[in-house]
């Protein structure tokens, strides 16, 4: 029993280091509470769905499609939402990225209709049996694409020069300007590698939800919020890791406490973090 | 004669580094003590220390004889003690005036609960009496200091040296008893550095105790009653002008270079 | 008086309009002292869960309700202001972002206030617009009297620099924390007159889209000024209203005007371009806000733009 909620928890946890990771990046280069990210999350649930209902693609063109999409909506919404307000002034980049959240989310109702569209199977649904746990295909394919994703931007940031340049610039501005970081490519490519992911995660959550809908971008991005501050504001390794933990902790308390208190649990944690440790549990910098 | 401050043993640790080191000093009521030393030596950390921000290691602070204690910043300025910023920490927003009379309000308001009362229950138009003699002092104080003209300007658009004026206006409005003044004269020309000498000893003339952080060296000889030289923390002379000035410790940790013959 | 003069759905309309001012308000107090909270949603809850249960599980007047709510949801704001007074900025945001998921989650599994079915029967109060107009009226004149108050200086010190502020002898902690529970008991009036006109309210009433729009209102309206609230409030709630009724003024428009091309086609094209539906007009709503913040990114109202209007040329 046990297994199989650790099981759960991880699924449930990849989605959120996915969006979290989109969060993060931008929040680190730009120092900006981006607000619409959940809308583009939403948007390549939809994306995803539509290759798969009307193009008739399987699942892997599906993600690669969404990602792309995702991708490109990312950059239209740097230049429509965050490069044209000045920001000097703290609240209005937060404000115009929620205009940006209320038309994205309102364009896929008048596209898409305000009700919950079903995701096609597009996995064969098999169940394995391992030991005491049993395993469907549907999960392990959802924790395969959210571990190659993970592990694609790490080697990304890792190895590659941009993907040094990305985290210098997340993790402390002077220090990237100091090095010769050209920060408004990074910034843009940042757009791009987090609307992207957000993407993925999005097709992901249709196949493991099996039903997707407009307004699933709000949560999606409060618990995206919570995940970036439990890895610490600007770090990808941490909101990869703090993805999964709060997956696991939502799924065991929700499990052996009751599913009412596992939404209090991560608020909870939230707010405790919040005072206790500001720079989130694998803590690189704060903000101010 | 009466002593304004008694430290004892104060130090203050960052990390391994004791930016001061059982720093023990006396300051005379209704003297301009001058405080030297080179940069990190622990000058503003002292003055931070005396206000509140920071809280001390060890040692301890007697202010008029009591005990400063752990109280916070705010209730320290309420027992009289006001300091200037060495890098000008103005209200941006706020005109000239406006900035003065913030420094006059805990003498005008007892506590929150009486500025929030008074806000209520003002008279519907106009405004009452301890507000219209809020604007007087202020307006006083900027004439001492020579802003008058500019009371309506907004502290960010005064001149530099400006700025650095209307910060001693806002220290002088909480009507202090002791006054640490922040490197005062940086960046002023030569004119306005005379201009503040002669506010300085006029401060001081009102009964003010001044503690003044400086850099300008005939500044602080010419005026300072007293002198403390700091450096890594450690006070390695006191004495009046001239007896710091002829200081071999002094001579060779600070005044070195530009005291040359 | 006031409920005669207008139609059941006119004055719906003013109510949630007035709620959201109020609502404004409670944003803009805490945020003259440099506090941004998302989370006025969650003491409007408070405000109107304490209100609906005073009223019809106690039997408890509205008019006394309504007070009760106001302190209830205060002393919550002082409770939540404690930590407040240690963070700012985005974590700020994120704590009261954080409180009032909190409260959504407790209203949605409390059996005692309805849980996910909501609270039903909630007493309807006719005159709830007097009630509306006259708070509006009081806060308006006591932000009025605050922004020219020492206290109001104090507390646009303590949002400017707080270190200085402190350090001049202001008492920051008070300040913040009379500022945000102030703040919180403001909107928890404003919880309580919506729950009295809706006459039901679940935990997603107050949900964080709410507490957004609360932000919203005030950074648009202009947050220099205590007319800002108002006016961003009032213009954001009646815009969607306004969109809606394009239309029916095209069609007052004379057929012989629009009878010819290219006129014709002018027409049929805004026409159905106003044809509009929710999602449409949200659509409308999302696009202006973001023009909004690159075209006034302080806001319609500023203390400055308000200056140049009442002084004289050249003044």
């Amino acid at each position: 029993m046990i297994y199989q909620q650790l099981i759960n928890g991880l699924m449930l946890g990849a989605s959120y280091s996915l969006i979290a990771i989109g969060y993060t990046l931008i929040f680190g280069v730009l120092n900006l509470l981006y607000f619409a990210h959940g809308e583009v999350f939403m948007v390549g649930a939809f994306v995803g769905l539509y290759l798969v209902v009307y193009g008739g693609a399987n699942i892997y063109v599906a993600l690669a499609g969404a990602a792309i999409a995702c991708a490109a909506l990312g950059i239209v919404a740097f230049y429509v939402s965050v490069r044209p307000v000045p920001k000097d002034r703290p609240l209005a980049p937060l404000i115009s990225t929620i205009g940006l959240t209320i038309v994205l989310q309102n364009l896929a109702v008048y596209i898409f209709g305000g009700q919950q569209v079903a995701f096609p199977e597009t996995i064969r649904q098999e169940l394995y049996h391992v030991g005491p746990v049993t395993i469907s295909s549907v999960q392990i394919f959802i924790l395969v694409v959210a571990v190659a994703a993970m592990g694609g931007l790490w080697l990304f940031i890792e190895r590659t020069k941009l993907g040094r340049a990305i985290r210098a610039t997340a993790e402390n501005h002077e220090t990237a300007a100091l090095l010769g970081v050209d920060v408004n490519r990074v910034v843009l490519v940042t757009f791009v590698i987090g609307s992207g992911i957000a993407g993925i995660a999005g097709v992901l959550d249709g196949v493991k939800n099996s039903g997707i809908s407009p307004f699933m971008g709000l949560g999606a991005a409060v618990k995206g919020l919570v995940v970036m501050l439990l890895g610490g504001l600007g770090n990808v390794v941490g909101a990869m890791v703090g993805g999964l933990m709060l997956g696991l902790i939502e799924i065991l308390s929700a499990a052996y406490i009751g599913t009412t208190e596992r939404d209090l649990f991560s608020f909870l944690i939230l707010i405790l973090i919040l005072l206790y440790r500001p720079t989130g549990l694998f803590g690189t910098r704060t903000a101010e | 004669m009466a002593v304004c401050l008694d430290i004892k043993g104060l130090t203050k640790r960052f990390g391994g580094f004791f930016a001061l080191n059982e720093l023990d000093m006396e300051v005379t009521t209704g003297n301009i003590h001058a405080l030297i030393g080179p940069n990190g030596a622990g000058k503003t950390t002292f003055f931070n220390l005396l206000t509140g921000l920071l809280a001390a290691d060890e040692g301890a602070i007697m202010f008029e004889g009591r005990p400063l204690g752990e109280a916070r910043p705010s209730r320290r300025t309420a027992r009289g003690i006001a300091r200037t910023f060495q890098n000008i920490r103005l209200f941006p927003h706020l005109t000239a005036l406006e900035t003065v009379m913030i420094g006059e309000h805990c003498r005008a308001y007892a506590s929150t609960w009486h500025a929030l009362g008074s806000a209520v229950l003002r008279r519907p138009f106009g405004e009452g009496g301890v507000e219209r003699r809020m604007r007087k002092n202020a307006m006083e104080l900027l004439s001492l200091l020579g802003l008058a003209a500019h009371a309506n300007e907004r502290a960010s658009n005064l001149s530099y040296g400006d700025q650095r004026k209307l910060e001693i206006a806002r220290a002088l409005a909480t009507q202090p008893r002791l006054l640490l003044l922040d490197e005062p004269g940086a960046g002023l020309n030569p004119n306005e550095t005379a201009a503040l000498d002669e506010t300085i000893t006029r401060i001081r003339d009102r009964g003010i105790t001044v503690v003044l952080i400086e850099h300008d060296m005939n500044l602080v000889m010419g005026i300072s009653d007293r002198v403390t030289v700091l450096n890594f923390g450690t006070k390695i002379a006191e004495g009046t002008p001239g007896e710091v000035q002829a200081h071999p410790a002094v001579l060779e940790a600070y005044l070195g270079e530009d005291v040359k013959p | 008086m006031l409920h005669d003069l207008f139609d059941g759905y006119t004055r719906s309309i003013l109510v949630f309009t007035g709620v959201n001012v109020l609502a404004a308000y409670s944003f803009y107090l805490p945020f003259k002292t440099g506090q941004v909270s998302l989370g006025q949603a969650g003491f409007m809850a408070i405000g109107a869960y304490a209100s609906a249960v005073l009223t019809q599980k106690f039997g408890v007047p509205f008019a006394a309700a309504l007070p009760v709510a106001a302190v209830v949801a205060g002393m919550m704001g002082v409770l939540v202001g404690f930590p407040a007074l240690r963070i700012k900025g985005i974590y700020l945001l994120l704590l009261t972002l954080g409180f009032a998921e909190i409260v959504q989650v407790i209203t949605l599994s409390w059996d005692f206030v309805g849980g996910a079915q909501g609270f039903r029967q909630i007493p309807f109060i006719p005159s709830i617009l007097e009630y509306v107009v006259a708070l509006i009226i009081v806060l308006v004149l006591f932000f009025a009297r605050l922004e020219r108050s020492s206290l109001g200086r104090a507390m646009d010190a303590v949002h400017q620099d707080e270190t200085a502020a402190e350090v001049m002898g202001l008492d920051v902690v008070r300040i913040k924390l009379l500022a945000f529970g102030l703040g919180a008991a403001i909107a928890g009036l404003a919880g309580a007159l919506y729950a009295h006109h809706a006459t039901y309210i679940d935990s997603n009433s107050f949900n964080i889209m709410v507490g957004v729009e609360i932000l919203m209102f005030v950074i648009i309206g202009g947050s220099s000024t205590y007319w800002g609230p108002l006016l961003g409030a009032g213009f954001l709630t009646l815009l969607p209203e306004f969109l809606r009724t394009l239309r029916d003024w095209l069609e007052l428009v004379p057929v012989a005007w629009t009878d010819f091309f290219p006129m014709n086609r002018v027409y049929d094209f805004l026409h159905d371009a106003l044809d509009f539906e929710n999602a449409k007009r949200l659509i409308v709503y999302g696009i202006i806000i973001m023009v909004m913040m690159i075209l006034r990114p302080d806001g319609l109202l500023t203390r400055d733009s308000l200056r140049r209007l009442t002084m004289p040329r050249g003044a």
